[in-house]
């Protein structure tokens, strides 16, 4: 067991604060596949401490290990429930192969070719390409010549939960929210959620579930579900020299909730 | 006499002078209140006072900064309003609107319910927490850890049991009363936001906001028995009550911009009461003619005639209306 990892597993136990916890407790194992510099590896341990927090009133205990980018020896993959990867779009297909099935969380690449791929054991938590352009195509139609970008999550998004998650993670990090570490947040929340629905943290289950029945709250006031390509919807913010400026889908353009106005695109043969 | 009782004072000093004013009152009738309809606004730092009678607010009072919460005290003598900025209960006389004193409430102080005890069990957003204080002194009682942004608080009719519900970690923590401690976790619809109890205690009713969906509980097994799911993609739903019979509920739609009317036996939808935008808290006249919502983003309240089930006035009031209570 490596010193970080031990680190993990102490604080985890203390902060349980009960021992029942500790030991009648199941474990779930997660790996993170990238760089610990990466905001993404940030938003993962943020969403990992919250897990645990869910954990303790449930008997359930969250770790994580982590390895460099790159394709994964089998023994790595033991008794792991899922997959976080921070990867270049390159190293992507090569690691969901040989993830076996388990499910992996793309955290980082925006490729709309890697929707098109329609890998079933691999979910897009990051925006798509297309995705962020219909976004700004929207925007631009209310509009015109405004130039923004648009984002999946900004330090200063207040709305609905975003003012919670935006102070926790920065009281815990001491620097704002980006999309990575928001995508990072998100794919250990979204799969913690599913493992205290289902009390269950086999992969096979949890993908099942992760893919057909997912209503998952991501603290941007919409119900997020993954589309048949495994690309996670969900609402979009425009940005403007630094400001959030809107939202997308954006109001008279597309309705609220028409989360698929933007980039459904790559539809595959398992769109639900 | 009960003024002087309560104001100012410390509950227990004055326990013989209460009683006997306790005492004195007519079981199960206590006074009338004001008639007023208090609501906070969180946006302009404010709490609306409307009167009854004429659904015209006659007062607008100033009392910290982010009000949210809003609750009576069981004899009706005071109300507690939660400045969430300045992490207090202020503490307000309903006849004079003046304020009495302000303790401090812990972290965020969100929403609370008043206990049959007089005690306030609050949750405490930032901290994941609920915590109870004794308003009389101001002391906390007790602090019990819960999930992430802990939100909704109700608490049974005869005081034994406390739901809260914590919105990012999609429970409903069942507290006992007075061991505060936690029996039971509830696994819901994401983003759980308000629960009321059955007068008997034995069912409860709870929304989640982002599912969209209204759970019956059985408080006795602490079991989910029926779900609800509103078809309107829009809807959002918030604040959650009864109506007088219990025959009825009624959920704020938040971005339907609607007050559902459910059947609470069977949980299908029986009417959507269309009101202002981004419908957010609920409040009943004691008599069940009328119910009230906070509009949050038309800075308005709705007062809805429960017979008709439509809105018979629309009284504006400040930014962001939040939370409301009725003095009646």
């Amino acid at each position: 067991m490596d010193l970080r990892l031990r680190y993990t597993l102490i604080t985890l136990l203390f902060c349980a604060g009960l021992p029942t916890t500790g030991f009648g407790a199941t474990e779930i194992r997660l790996l993170y596949v990238g760089a610990e510099d990466d905001p993404a590896y940030l938003g993962v341990r943020q969403g990992l401490h919250e897990a645990n927090l869910q954990g303790r009133f449930l008997g359930q205990i969250y770790i994580i290990n982590v390895r460099p980018p790159g394709t994964l020896p089998a023994e790595a993959m033991s008794g792991v429930a899922a997959v976080m990867a921070a990867v270049n779009a390159s190293e992507l297909p090569g690691l969901a192969a040989s993830a076996g099935g388990v499910p992996v969380f793309n955290l980082r690449a925006k490729e709309d070719a890697l929707r098109a791929a329609c890998t079933a054991n691999v979910l897009h938590v990051i925006p798509s390409e297309a995705m962020l352009r219909d976004a700004v195509t929207q925007w631009q139609k209310v509009n015109p010549g405004a130039e923004v970008s648009a984002n999946a999550w900004h330090g200063d998004f207040m709305k609905y939960a975003g003012r919670d998650l935006n102070k926790r993670f920065r009281a815990a990090h001491t620097q704002p929210m980006d999309d990575y570490a928001w995508a990072g947040w998100a794919a250990v929340k979204m799969t913690s959620d599913t493992i205290a629905r289902l009390n269950d943290p086999n992969s096979a289950t949890l993908l099942t579930f992760l893919r057909q029945e997912l209503k998952f709250d991501g603290q941007k006031g919409a119900e997020m579900s993954f589309r048949g390509n495994g690309q996670l919807r969900q609402p979009l913010l425009l940005v403007q020299n630094g400001k959030i400026t809107g939202e997308a889908p954006v109001r008279g353009v597309a309705g609220a909730d028409d989360l698929d106005s933007l980039g459904n695109i790559n539809p595959c043969s398992q769109e639900k | 006499m009960s003024k002087v009782c309560w104001r100012g004072n410390p509950m227990m000093r004055n326990l013989l002078v209460c009683g006997l004013v306790v005492l004195a009152w007519p079981v199960l009738s206590p006074a009338a209140g004001t008639g007023r309809i208090f609501v906070t606004n969180e946006g302009s730092d404010s709490v609306s006072v409307i009167n009854g009678k004429t659904l015209e607010v006659e007062q607008t009072i100033t009392i910290g900064k982010r009000p949210r919460g809003i609750g009576l005290s069981p004899d009706g003598k005071e109300l507690y309003i939660a400045a969430s900025e300045d992490n207090t209960i202020v503490v307000v006389d309903p006849g004079t609107l003046k304020v009495l004193r302000t303790f401090p409430a812990g972290s965020d102080p969100e929403t609370f319910a008043v206990h049959p005890n007089g005690h306030i069990y609050i949750s405490n957003e930032d901290d994941a927490k609920a915590t109870v204080f004794d308003p009389a002194s101001g002391k906390l009682i007790a602090e019990i850890p819960v999930g992430l942004e802990p939100e909704g608080v109700a608490i049974s009719p005869d005081g034994s049991r406390v739901i809260v519900t914590s919105e990012s970690t999609n429970m409903l923590h069942v507290i006992r009363v007075p061991e505060h401690d936690i029996v039971a976790n509830i696994i819901v619809g994401a983003r759980p936001r308000a629960a009321v109890f059955t007068r008997d205690g034995k069912f409860a009713y709870a929304t989640s906001e982002i599912s969209g969906e209204v759970k019956k509980v059985d408080m006795r097994q602490n079991k989910v028995v029926a779900v609800e799911k509103i078809a309107d993609e829009k809807a959002k739903p918030k604040d959650v009550i009864l109506s007088a019979d219990e025959k009825t509920l009624y959920v704020a739609g938040g971005r339907a911009d609607t007050v559902i009317v459910l059947d609470a036996a069977t949980l299908k939808i029986k009417a959507n009461i269309p009101v202002g935008k981004r419908v957010w808290g609920l409040a009943r006249s004691k008599d069940g003619g009328r119910i009230y919502s906070t509009d949050g983003a038309s800075n308005s309240v709705s007062a809805i005639d429960t017979a008709k089930n439509e809105v018979i006035k629309t009284i504006p009031v400040g930014e962001l209306p939040w939370g409301i209570v009725i003095d009646d």
